[in-house]
């Protein structure tokens, strides 16, 4: 092989490969450098400092919507893994239910607007109060639409021996579901529930249609601050957001690896 | 009596355990896709009262102004598709072949996007663009440029952000099939002769058609509806079909205006997707015709 | 023009393993050459070093006169069939066999022609349009060879192509493998850990260890009959080993195995060891040298009487019968514990000695029957 061809295999793709890499985390870098900036915007960089982080803490507005998003996603996340679950165990116990699963890939399908969109008008017809739990329920139809394809089709991927040796053993199909089934799925199931959690968290459109204005998450809050233009403090808390999204990663590759979600 | 309502209700159980599934979802996810198709034929009066079925809500949206709107977003979501297919291919390709022992660690960085909060990475992208912001306070200061130069409010802006934002949900499905790719069918075809663009083009693009689908999808249909990135990057706020609805739904136009058009983009979309699948898949060839 | 393949002094590791070191080994052109060895003694590393799907760390490969160590897989005149046959799923058979001259834009008719010829050759012609997994794997298997011939290339590698059949399959592919190959009179390099499979098909034959080193090559017949070490005479085929001192007494030479007595032996073939100093006849097998005794259960005869005429004759006991349809297999215990396995072809319906468990039993050779061993 020639040298010039060799060069360019071994440099190229690498090359393109460190570029791309380069263009997702420059503006992330940036925003966290600046994230300690002693100056205000415009100002270049000045000194290290805290002071924004301090700020941050002490804007009690901020604490509300994150706890709102918290218990938004915590709710819509239980609340998509328990009917998952239940899906399961019907398809176990009674029959198979494989050719209804396309229906939950509607929600994928459908853009997320669309959704709102039509939710929103739903809850309006009925007068409906949007708040909290209106966007728990949304929510959760969004978290089945990821939940019961993942959930489902992992359920389906499982050795049926499995299920015919603890039969054969002696077990009734609940024992079976207990104690075979569920530990099955557990690595799946914590992984779809972070998975879950974080779309619940990070979602934003849903949240701007079907979300009162009593029950602002932080998306919203984060959105209304960046209307009104960039400040350290908004730095201040993509930067914390980043570390915990990073734990979330690390957590979410290592259930990957025993379950094979990817 | 009781006996038998108990008994038939151990029966049911399973029943009962697995159908708020589907209850919710069509309750609270069709019916609602439902009603907006209903609302947008709906007729009100100046009094908001029920008058009959109409598709005039429909016909003030298939004038100039909005169709130009459907075909600028539909242009957009097209070629941030397409960007995204092209470096996430990349991407994808040099984490399942190439990244050997650092695999894990890139697929790390691909991922982390992917769980942040996208309006942070818009704002990080803001924060860079901004008429005071790094790029210009960096060129400044280097001395390329004296005035500040406009970045952001540019369909250039609004590309760049909305490909940085969606390009990890190109590069996993695409990733997720790689990694199970066959390596000897590319060694086979090496040893038949072929070089490694022939390769490419000939075996691992037709067999990684399913990722290519999912991943195009996973970027063209939510695309199509951005509003909030080019709200915040894009500058022009009405040119999308995003903002279209959401100005619409929550002001503007009568509630009945916003469902048509909501229809509208939905209907558009599916029957763009549905086109490209087909171009798509013309790309996978099978055995006998 | 049918080259042969060279490798000198190869040297391979994968991270801290290593696989090869300095291995060096000739393969003579236009025959068929089995590399037979145990799973992971590195045969199929020699095979994708000389396909050129991995490169050497030190040593070099010649083609001929020509050196081939750094040359790209797809520039070889080399082509593989591989284990599973790496079929391409979304091309019809037409378009697999094809894909070589398609490559190399051979205009559409002369590759019609080419296909056809060489499915025929493979019995396929019927099933030219058929997708890849409509076929059964015999089928498959045949498609990979094609695809694989079609290039003419002046070396064809197997990696364990029939590993996927079924016994009777395998029998019928090995003879159509050898057939093909004559016909052809490409060079095949046979890669397997069937010895069954070698023995069949080779023309020529060499034995890898644990260590991937090199222990025997010859014709099947020679590393059958006459193997150089325990590990080949085990390998290949089922053996009985017993140890001993050599002692000569009267001008004949024998085996003092201790509790066994002394056994006759035929030293007058010297034993090789391949690869490393020759060892020769009389001046290595001197007394007091410990060998090995090397005697394949074939070449034993068993039976309830003592029997006149035989150089070695030892006393046993029935421990267990095995019933192989075309022989019997009996595991006999010696006098000293040792065991021995013997084969007895089934000649007849209805024998005339009918040996049974524990039954007090007579074993014997010839000693020309017997090879001798260094190791």
């Amino acid at each position: 092989m020639n040298s010039i061809a060799r060069m360019r295999s071994l440099f190229g793709m690498p090359l393109f490969v460190g570029l791309t890499y380069i263009f997702l985390y420059i503006p992330i870098i940036i925003l966290v450098l600046f994230s300690f900036n002693s100056a205000a915007f415009p100002s270049p960089w000045q000194s290290f400092t805290l002071h924004w982080y301090k700020e941050l803490f002490y804007t009690s507005q901020l604490w509300h919507s994150f706890l709102n998003s918290c218990i938004v996603a915590f709710c819509a996340t239980a609340l998509s893994l328990l009917m998952s679950i239940g899906l399961v165990f019907y398809d176990l116990k009674a029959k198979k239910i494989r050719s209804y699963l396309a229906f939950f890939y509607g929600i994928v399908i459908v853009p997320e607007i669309v959704f709102a969109v039509g939710l929103l008008s739903f809850f309006s017809f009925f007068e409906i109060p949007l708040s909290l739990p209106t966007l728990v329920v949304a929510h959760t139809v969004l978290g089945l639409g990821y939940a019961v394809p993942l959930i489902y089709t992992r359920f389906l991927e499982m050795d049926r021996r499995l299920i015919e040796a603890s039969l054969d053993l002696g077990a009734t199909t609940s024992q079976t579901f207990f104690k075979v089934v569920i530990p099955y799925l557990k690595p799946s199931c914590m992984a779809a529930a972070l998975l879950l959690f974080i779309i619940s968290f990070d979602d934003f459109i849903i949240a701007f249609f079907c979300a009162g204005s009593d029950a602002q998450t932080l998306s919203l809050y984060i959105f209304s601050m960046i209307r009104a233009g960039i400040s350290p403090v908004i730095n201040a808390l993509s930067t914390l957001l980043l570390i915990v999204s990073s734990f979330f990663v690390v957590a979410f590759c290592s259930l990957n690896n025993r379950s094979r979600l990817l | 009596m009781k006996e038998y309502l108990r008994k038939a209700l151990r029966r049911e159980t399973p029943f009962f355990v697995g159908i708020p599934a589907f209850i919710w979802l069509v309750l609270y996810f069709y019916v609602p896709l439902t009603f907006i198709v209903l609302l947008s034929f709906l007729l009100h009066d100046s009094a908001s009262l029920l008058q009959g079925l109409t598709i005039t809500h429909y016909l003030s949206f298939l004038t100039y102004p909005y169709v130009w709107i459907f075909l600028r977003s539909l242009f957009f979501a097209f070629t941030v598709s397409c960007a995204c297919l092209c470096i996430g291919y990349s991407l994808a390709y040099f984490l399942a072949f190439k990244a050997g022992r650092f695999k894990t660690f890139f697929l790390f960085l691909v991922i982390i996007p992917f769980f942040t909060n996208f309006l942070l990475h818009i704002y990080a992208w803001f924060f860079v663009l901004e008429r005071n912001g790094f790029l210009n306070n960096l060129l400044q200061f280097l001395g390329i440029i004296k005035e500040p130069l406009h970045f952001l409010n540019t369909a250039g802006a609004t590309l760049v952000v909305m490909v940085y934002c969606y390009l990890p949900f190109m590069v996993l499905p695409l990733y997720s099939i790689l990694e199970k790719f066959d390596r000897k069918l590319i060694e086979s075809s090496l040893d038949l002769g072929a070089t490694a663009w022939q390769t490419f083009t000939r075996i691992t693009i037709p067999l990684t058609i399913s990722g290519i689908q999912s991943g195009f999808f996973l970027v063209f249909i939510p695309a199509f509806g951005e509003f909030v990135i080019p709200g915040l990057v894009g500058g022009d706020k009405s040119l999308f079909v995003g903002t279209v609805i959401s100005t619409s739904m929550l002001g503007a136009h009568t509630m009945a205006d916003g469902a048509a058009f909501t229809v509208l983009t939905g209907v558009l979309l599916v029957v763009v997707a549905a086109l490209l699948l087909c171009v798509i898949r013309s790309f996978e060839r099978k055995g006998n015709v | 023009m049918i080259r042969s393949i060279q490798l000198k002094n190869v040297k391979k590791s994968y991270g801290d393993e290593s696989i090869l070191d300095g291995l060096s080994l000739t393969i003579p052109s236009g025959k068929f050459f089995a590399l037979l060895g145990p799973s992971g003694c590195g045969k199929t590393t020699i095979l994708r070093l000389i396909g050129g799907f991995e490169t050497v760390d030190a040593g070099t490969i010649y083609l001929g006169d020509e050196d081939i160590t750094d040359k790209p897989i797809n520039k070889r005149r080399i082509n593989t069939v591989f284990q599973n046959y790496a079929l391409f799923p979304h091309m019809n058979v037409f378009d697999n066999v094809a894909y070589s001259q398609t490559i190399k834009k051979v205009d559409p008719a002369t590759i019609k022609e080419k296909v056809f010829k060489i499915l025929k050759t493979v019995h396929l012609e019927s099933h030219a349009y058929k997708a890849i997994n409509q076929l059964s794997g015999g089928q498959q298997q045949r498609v990979a060879l094609a695809r694989a011939i079609i290039n003419e290339p002046e070396v064809l590698l197997l990696d364990e192509p029939l590993a996927a059949l079924d016994f009777k399959l395998r029998e019928k592919m090995l003879i159509e493998l050898v057939d093909l190959q004559e016909k052809l009179g490409t060079t095949f390099i046979y890669v397997t850990h069937d010895q069954f499979e070698a023995l069949t098909v080779a023309d020529q034959m060499a034995i890898m260890n644990y260590d991937g080193e090199i222990e025997q090559i010859g014709t099947p017949k020679e590393i059958y009959e006459f193997p150089n070490s325990s590990f080949v005479a085990k390998f290949v085929g089922s053996t009985n080993i017993l140890q001993g001192i050599i002692n000569s007494l009267n001008g004949a030479s024998y085996m003092d195995s201790g509790d066994l007595g002394n056994i006759l032996i035929d030293i007058s073939r010297p034993v090789t060891l391949s690869g490393r100093s020759q060892s020769n006849g009389p001046e290595w097998l001197k007394d007091g040298q410990e060998i090995l005794l090397s005697i394949r259960p074939e070449k034993i005869l068993i039976s309830k009487k003592p029997r006149e005429g035989f150089s070695n004759m030892l006393k046993g006991m029935v421990e267990s019968i095995v019933y192989h349809g075309r022989s019997t297999q009996y595991n006999i215990r010696l006098l000293n514990n040792d065991k021995l396995q013997v084969f007895e072809q089934n000649e007849e319906h209805f024998p005339q000695e009918v040996i049974d468990y524990d039954d007090e039993v007579f074993v014997y050779w010839q000693k020309e029957n017997a090879v001798v061993l260094e190791r």
